[in-house]
């Protein structure tokens, strides 16, 4: 953990089509080379502020932005921004495994062959580093070829983790990627992540409380559209300076 | 009577007329299909395949010419039905999805795939044949696409809405344009589906008659122009078997069961690659 700052949340606010106000006016910092977790109740916007860093919500039509996220001196918000450098930039992993309809090799040379990485000894090498890192190498070594559907739920998710880290973004947004797993795989993703942040910045939305505290530096409560409270995750555990997060975390709501 | 007894009485009567029902569908279905068999591979022989039809009243001929012709029309008819169909579903599934000029054109569609197919043909006459004042085989080829392009259209948009939509999100994660979301992700995700759809369209299209009588029309010689009138199987089959001699007749009969094998093929090659993929 370092005091790097990675990203720098001053005054966001996010609006759905239908002028709904999910996210309102957050103010947070995010460090370099940390876990961040946010946690809260369902719908109180921990998914929506995910989504804001890689734009994902450009997407749909009608959505609004207001505020900056400072992502290294630059508004990553700012119109024209290119979004398919952020993207590359800025990765992410869902809450399903997502694996494309191709070979577990092809899985994780897709954004490197976007990136117009063409050289077959290039991908080959590149692809087996990116494994190595989401520890699934091992796994697969001998069926590369094979289809990605053929692996486990959770093999998936470490194919998907790779497959992001294989463009070796600067920052990981996971958004709740443990909850369709088993508790072997669970704890699996959850070491990965701890590995990970050796090199890079991650951001976590999680249902699991005693993930958050598990895994992550620092921990964002958010209820209904509000940041209630951010603070090191130790300190949101253990003396939470709001009455809203104690009872959250303390398990009497949500 | 107890409510027990009178459970089982209208149980049996239920099952009872549901079989009888299934048993008179299927009896048709047998019947013409075992009719089709006897009739045509008793006319079947070598020459129908290798000959160009004899003059009227001859004996003997053959009808390569019509077999050709059928190949080339459904050839070009699917050359030009399936790009415009599956571009046309990309656009309904992606590109427009949920917006009403998406739900427009679907339901547009769906109406067209149940137009009778004879207006088909006559849209072409007016517009194809009319004009340049001569039948050709791109008009009947441009009729069958016609009957295609719906068909397709409607399928691939189904196949395409089937694929999650978080594969989508996972792609444009990675920094991938939408086109080539849809190319490298989303068509290899549908691509079992969409494949299906195409070859039930052919089989849809193989049997056509009538969008054929007014815009191919037919030929008694071989020919591969298709700027000219074209012989095809089942306009072929519609004039022998209308015409007087027992040698059309029989002729017809074997031309009959070719088209229904292949379609039969077609159909079942699909429904397996349905089989197929739902097992995955």
């Amino acid at each position: 953990m370092t005091d790097k700052v990675e990203l720098e949340i001053k005054g966001l606010n996010f609006y759905y089509s239908g002028d709904i106000h999910a996210l309102k006016n957050i103010n947070l910092t995010i460090h370099n080379k940390s876990v961040t977790a946010l946690i809260g109740p369902s719908g109180c916007g921990k998914t929506t502020l995910l989504r804001c860093f890689n734009r994902m919500h450009d997407l749909y039509p009608k959505h609004r932005y207001e505020g900056e996220i400072m992502f290294q001196d630059s508004n990553l918000l700012a119109n024209g921004n290119d979004l398919i450098k952020l993207r590359s930039r800025i990765g992410m992993v869902f809450q399903r495994p997502t694996p494309f309809p191709m070979s577990i090799f092809d899985n994780v040379a897709y954004g490197l062959k976007l990136k117009g990485i063409k050289k077959k000894s290039d991908l080959a090498e590149r692809v087996e580093k990116a494994l190595k890192h989401a520890a699934l190498w091992d796994e697969v070594k001998n069926k590369l070829t094979a289809s990605a559907y053929d692996l486990s739920g959770g093999q998936q998710q470490r194919l998907v983790i790779a497959r992001a880290l294989a463009v070796e973004p600067e920052v990981l947004l996971f958004d709740e990627p443990t909850s369709a797993l088993d508790p072997i795989s669970t704890s699996k993703i959850e070491d990965l992540v701890m590995q990970l942040k050796k090199d890079i910045t991650i951001i976590i939305v999680t249902h699991n409380m005693q993930q958050a505290a598990r895994i992550s530096d620092w921990t964002g409560f958010l209820m209904l559209g509000e940041l209630i409270e951010f603070g090191t995750t130790e300190r949101i555990f253990t003396a939470p300076s709001e009455k809203l997060t104690e009872d959250y975390v303390t398990g009497r709501f949500g | 009577m107890n409510h027990e007894a009178k459970r089982k009485i209208e149980g049996f009567i239920a099952l009872l007329l549901s079989t009888m029902a299934a048993l008179v569908g299927l009896f048709w279905l047998v019947f013409i299909l075992g009719d089709v068999l006897v009739h045509g591979i008793g006319a079947m022989h070598m020459s129908l395949f290798t000959n160009d039809p004899a003059p009227a009243g001859v004996e003997g001929g053959g009808l390569r010419n019509a077999f050709l012709g059928h190949l080339i029309i459904t050839g070009f008819a699917t050359l030009i039905g399936v790009p415009i169909g599956v571009l046309g579903g990309t656009f309904l599934a992606e590109y427009a999805r949920g917006r009403w000029i998406s739900r427009v054109i679907s339901i547009l569609a769906d109406i067209m795939v149940s137009v009778p197919s004879i207006i088909v043909g006559t849209f072409i006459y007016a517009l194809m044949v009319r004009p340049v004042g001569h039948f050709s085989g791109w008009a009947g080829a441009a009729a069958l696409s016609i009957i295609m392009i719906p068909v397709v259209l409607r399928t691939t948009e189904d196949m395409l809405s089937l694929v999650p939509w978080t594969l989508r999100e996972a792609a444009f994660a990675l920094g991938s344009p939408y086109y080539k979301v849809i190319i490298q992700v989303v068509y290899r995700g549908a691509a079992t589906g969409i494949f299906t759809g195409i070859l039930l369209s052919i089989a849809r299209v193989a049997g056509e008659t009538a969008p054929l009588l007014f815009t191919a029309f037919n030929n008694s010689f071989f020919s591969y122009n298709m700027n000219g009138p074209m012989p095809s199987l089942t306009v072929s089959v519609f004039q022998y078997a209308m015409g007087p001699y027992n040698d059309w007749h029989a002729q017809a009969w074997a031309a009959s069961l070719v088209i229904t094998l292949f379609i039969l093929f077609i159909t079942i090659t699909g429904r397996l690659l349905i089989k197929w993929r739902y097992k995955q």
